[in-house]
C-alpha cells in the first residue's frame, strides 16, 4: 500500500514533468465565424515589419470586406507554432513558409497547389522576380525550377548586400570603393587594416575594418572562390574542396592573421552588428530588412558588391513564401490574400515605404532603385543581386537543413585559429553527407 | 465466496471503533441504498470524482501513451506516423549529439547542491534580526517572479566578453574575464551561475519557513547540553529542514533535466561545439526544426525514464533517512 503510493507519486512527478513537453501541441487560433468571411494569417517579423503588414492587411479588409485574423510571432518561435498548429489540425488559412520547409509541407498535404488559382487571379507572374516565384515551385522531385506546381508566392526576396561606412572612409581619407567593381580580397584586407585603429589613443583598438558572422557571411566567400556546398542536384556534399577550404581559411584569418575584426568570439554574437551601428566598423553586410534601422544611424553608408577571392562577386538571396492551407474554409479568399500581399501594387508600396523589403514587382523595383536621393544611394545593388549574382542558400531546396547546420556546430576551433579549415572540412564532409543522405531518404518516404 | 468473506479485508483494515466490524458495513450499506438522498449524493460524488479522473486520462495518460507510441514511429509531425519499432532508440545511442546533450544536462545539475547550500545560508542570515530584512527577502525573490526569457537576455549581455557587466566587474580586480558564452570551458558554468541566481529566492523562502518552524525548545535543550552554534546548526537545523531539502532536490532535478529557455536564448546554436546544448533543447530542435518528431519523442521517453528512476531512488533514500520527533 505504502510502496505503491510512493511509486505513484514518483511516476506522476517524473512523467508529468517530462512528457508534458511532448503533449502540449494545441493550436492557439480559434476564430469565431460571425457570419462574415474571416480568414487567419500567420506570420512573423520584427516591430517595423508587423506594423507594415498590419497596415497592408487593414487595407485588404477595407477593399474586400474579408476579415483577417492575424497571428504574429517572433522569428524564432514561428516554426514551432506553425507545426503545432498543423499537428492540432488548426492550420491558418494563409501563412509564411520557408524555402527549406516547402517540400515537407507539400508532401504532408498541408499546402495547397495554387497554380490555377493564381493564373485565374490575373496577376502577372512575369513581373515578379523569377527567383522568388520559382522558390515555391515543386514538381515532386525538384524545387526551385520553373516547371513545378506553385505552392506559394514570395513574400519577399532578400538580397544580402554589403555596405561600408562612408563617413568613416571620408574621415580616414580612404577613396570610396567603386560601386560596380568588387574589391579583390587583397584590396579589401588592405583597407580593413587601414581602418583598424585606436581612435582615442588609450592603447585599445576601438575601430575595426569589418566584423563578420560565419553563418551568414561565409557563403559569399565560398561562391566567389568557385566553391559550393553541394553538387548541382543537391545529392553530394562538396565542402571538402580546396576552393571551399581557402574561403573558410581566409574568413578565419581576418581575425587571427590580419587582425581586422573584433575578437573571434564576438563575430558569433550580436555585437559586431551593434558596433557597426555605433560607427566602429568599416564594412558590414546590409539586408533590405536592415535599411529602416540603418537609415537612422549617425553616419552615411552605401552599398557595394561583396569583395571576392576570385573575380566575381557572390552573395545569397533569401526568400520567404506565403502559402495557403489545403483545408482552408475560404480557399478563394485565402489565395486572394496571398496574391494581394505578394503582388498587389498598393500593398507592395506600403511594405516598401516601410523600408523592410525591396519591391516584389520588377517594374516598381526599377522606379524604386532610380531614386538616388534615398539612402542607401546605390539601391540598385540589391536588384543586381536578385537579377545577376545572387545564389539561393545552400539548404533552400533540400528536404530540411540539418546537414547544412552541421557545418556550423563545431566550427569554433577554426575561427579561433586552433584548427585549419582544410582539416575541419575533411572531417565534416562525411557527417554532412550522411545527414543529407538521410534527408533524401526521408523525402522519398514522405513523398 | 460469501458476502462476509468478500468484505473481510476491508473490515480488517478499518480503524473504525465499531465492536462488530464484520457485521457493521453491510447494514450501513443497505441503509444507504434505500435512501434516495444518499443516492443523489452518490451520483454527485461520482461526478466530482470523474472530473479529475477524466482530466488525468485526457491530459496525462493519453499523451503519455501516445508519446510512447510516437517514439516507435518515423514521424515528421505533419503526416501520419509510420511504425518502425525500436529504430529510434537504437539510433539514439549512436548519436553523439544526444550523448553530449545528455552529459551537458547532467553537468548543469552541479548547480543544485551549490544553490541549496547558498540558499540555506541565506535563509539563516535572513532569519536574524537584521535591519531591512523584509526588503532583502523581497529583493532575493525578485528573480523568481521575473520572466526567465527576459533574465536570460539580460545575462547574455552581462556575459559579453568585451563590454559585459561580469567582465567589467572582474576587471576592477585586474582579472581579464573570458568571453563566457563563446567558450566551451565557460559556457556551462555561466549558465549554471545564472540558474543558481534565478532559483535562489525560491529555495531561500522555503528554507526560511522551515527554519522558523523548528521548535525553539530543541535549541534550548541543546544549549543546556552545551552545544555551540555550529553544533546546533548541524544537529538540529539541517535535520529539521530535511523535508524541504528533499522537496527541493527532487523538484530541482526534475526541473533541471528540462533546462531549455536559458540555453535557447543565451546560446541559440547550442553553444560552441554543442557545449551548452541541453537534452530538451536538442529535442525541440529535432522535433520542430528538423521535423523528426518520432526521434525527438524517443529522446523525451528516455529522459522521462531517467528522471523517473532518479526520483524513485531519491524517494527510497529519503524513506530510509526519514526523521521524526514524536
Amino acid at each position: 500500500m505504502k510502496k505503491s503510493r510512493i511509486l505513484t507519486a514518483t511516476l506522476t512527478a517524473a512523467l508529468v514533468g517530462t512528457l508534458a513537453l511532448t503533449a502540449c501541441s494545441g493550436g492557439d487560433s480559434d476564430s469565431a465565424d460571425g457570419g462574415n468571411k474571416e480568414i487567419t494569417f500567420m506570420f512573423r517579423g520584427g516591430t517595423d515589419e508587423k506594423a507594415a503588414y498590419q497596415a497592408a492587411i487593414d487595407k485588404y479588409t477595407a477593399d474586400t470586406g474579408v476579415k483577417v485574423n492575424v497571428i504574429v510571432t517572433d522569428a524564432d518561435q514561428y516554426a514551432t507554432k506553425l507545426q503545432a498548429a498543423v499537428a492540432g489540425n488548426n492550420v491558418p488559412d494563409v501563412f509564411y513558409i520557408e524555402q527549406a520547409s516547402l517540400q515537407s509541407y507539400v508532401a504532408s498535404g498541408v499546402l495547397m497547389d495554387i497554380t490555377d488559382a493564381v493564373d485565374a487571379s490575373g496577376i502577372d507572374l512575369d513581373n515578379i522576380w523569377p527567383y522568388g516565384v520559382n522558390s515555391y515551385r515543386f514538381n515532386g522531385t525538384v524545387q526551385g525550377t520553373s516547371d513545378g506546381a506553385l505552392y506559394g508566392l514570395p513574400k519577399d526576396v532578400g538580397p544580402f548586400s554589403f555596405g561600408y561606412n562612408k563617413t568613416m572612409f571620408e574621415a580616414a581619407g580612404i577613396p570610396l570603393p567603386d560601386k560596380d567593381t568588387p574589391l579583390t580580397w587583397e584590396e579589401f584586407v588592405d583597407i580593413c587594416k587601414q581602418l583598424t585603429v585606436d581612435t582615442d589613443g588609450d592603447g585599445v583598438v576601438d575601430q575595426w575594418g569589418t566584423g563578420l558572422n560565419v553563418q551568414w557571411n561565409l557563403q559569399s566567400l565560398v561562391w566567389g572562390n568557385g566553391g559550393d556546398w553541394t553538387n548541382e542536384d543537391h545529392t553530394e556534399v562538396t565542402v571538402d574542396t580546396p576552393e571551399f577550404a581557402e574561403a573558410l581559411q581566409a574568413f578565419a584569418d581576418l581575425t587571427n592573421v590580419d587582425n581586422v575584426t573584433p575578437s573571434a568570439a564576438d563575430a558569433a554574437t550580436l555585437d559586431t552588428y551593434q558596433r557597426w551601428m555605433a560607427g566602429e566598423i568599416g564594412f558590414f553586410p546590409v539586408g533590405p530588412w536592415d535599411v529602416s534601422t540603418y537609415n537612422d544611424l549617425d553616419f552615411d553608408y552605401d552599398l557595394i558588391p561583396w569583395p571576392t577571392l576570385g573575380d566575381e562577386s557572390a552573395t545569397w538571396v533569401g526568400s520567404l513564401g506565403i502559402g495557403v492551407s489545403n483545408t482552408s474554409k475560404y480557399p478563394d479568399e485565402a489565395v486572394q490574400l496571398a496574391t494581394y500581399l505578394s503582388a498587389d501594387a498598393d500593398a507592395q508600396q506600403t511594405l516598401v515605404d516601410a523600408n523592410i523589403q525591396i519591391p516584389n514587382l520588377i517594374d516598381m523595383a526599377d522606379t524604386w532603385a532610380a531614386d538616388t536621393a534615398a539612402e542607401p544611394a546605390n539601391r540598385q545593388e540589391f536588384l543586381d543581386i536578385v537579377q545577376d549574382y545572387g545564389h539561393a542558400m545552400p539548404a533552400a531546396f533540400t528536404y530540411g537543413a540539418e546537414w547544412y547546420d552541421e557545418l556550423w556546430t563545431n566550427i569554433q576551433p577554426v575561427l579561433d585559429g586552433k584548427q585549419t579549415a582544410a582539416d575541419y572540412l575533411a572531417q565534416e564532409q562525411p557527417k554532412m553527407q550522411q545527414l543529407l543522405d538521410e534527408s533524401i531518404a526521408n523525402a522519398e518516404q514522405a513523398g | 465466496m460469501t458476502r462476509t468473506a468478500d468484505l473481510a479485508p476491508q473490515a480488517e483494515g478499518s480503524t473504525s471503533p465499531s465492536p462488530t466490524p464484520a457485521a457493521a458495513p453491510p447494514v450501513w450499506r443497505d441503509r444507504r441504498a434505500r435512501n434516495r438522498l444518499h443516492r443523489t449524493e452518490h451520483r454527485w460524488a461520482a461526478a466530482f470524482i470523474a472530473a479529475p479522473v477524466i482530466g488525468f486520462v485526457l491530459f496525462t495518460v493519453y499523451p503519455t501513451v501516445y508519446a510512447l507510441y510516437a517514439s516507435l514511429t518515423r514521424w515528421n509531425g505533419l503526416t501520419a506516423p509510420k511504425f518502425i519499432g525500436l529504430e529510434n532508440y537504437t539510433a539514439l545511442f549512436g548519436d553523439e549529439y544526444f550523448l553530449k546533450a545528455m552529459w551537458n544536462t547532467f553537468f548543469y545539475m552541479i548547480g543544485i547542491p551549490i544553490g541549496l547550500t547558498l540558499s540555506l545560508l541565506l535563509a539563516l542570515t535572513l532569519n536574524r534580526q537584521i535591519a531591512g530584512r523584509t526588503a532583502f527577502r523581497t529583493i532575493y525573490y525578485v528573480p523568481v517572479i521575473s520572466s526567465l526569457a527576459a533574465i536570460a537576455i539580460v545575462w547574455q549581455f552581462a556575459y559579453n566578453g568585451d563590454f559585459g557587466l561580469v567582465n567589467q566587474a572582474l576587471s576592477w580586480f585586474g582579472i581579464q574575464g573570458p568571453d563566457w558564452l563563446q567558450n566551451t570551458a565557460t559556457v556551462k558554468p555561466a549558465i549554471i551561475i545564472m540558474a543558481i541566481w534565478k532559483g535562489l529566492g525560491y529555495s531561500t523562502l522555503l528554507y526560511l519557513a522551515a527554519i522558523q518552524s523548528v521548535p525553539a525548545s530543541l535549541y534550548e535543550a541543546a544549549a543546556l547540553d552545551g552545544a555551540g552554534a555550529l553544533r546546533k546548526f548541524r544537529s538540529i537545523t539541517v535535520p529539521m529542514v530535511r523535508p524541504v531539502t528533499f522537496f527541493l532536490v527532487v523538484t530541482n532535478i526534475i526541473g533541471g533535466s528540462q533546462i531549455f529557455i536559458e540555453v535557447n536564448i543565451m546560446t541559440p546554436n547550442g553553444g560552441p561545439e554543442f557545449s551548452s546544448a541541453s537534452i530538451v533543447w536538442y529535442i525541440v530542435r529535432k522535433a520542430f526544426k528538423y521535423q523528426q518528431m518520432g526521434y525527438a519523442t524517443a529522446m523525451a521517453v528516455v529522459l522521462g525514464l531517467i528522471v523517473f528512476v532518479i526520483t524513485l531512488i531519491q524517494f527510497r533514500l529519503n524513506q530510509r533517512n526519514s526523521f521524526s520527533i514524536d
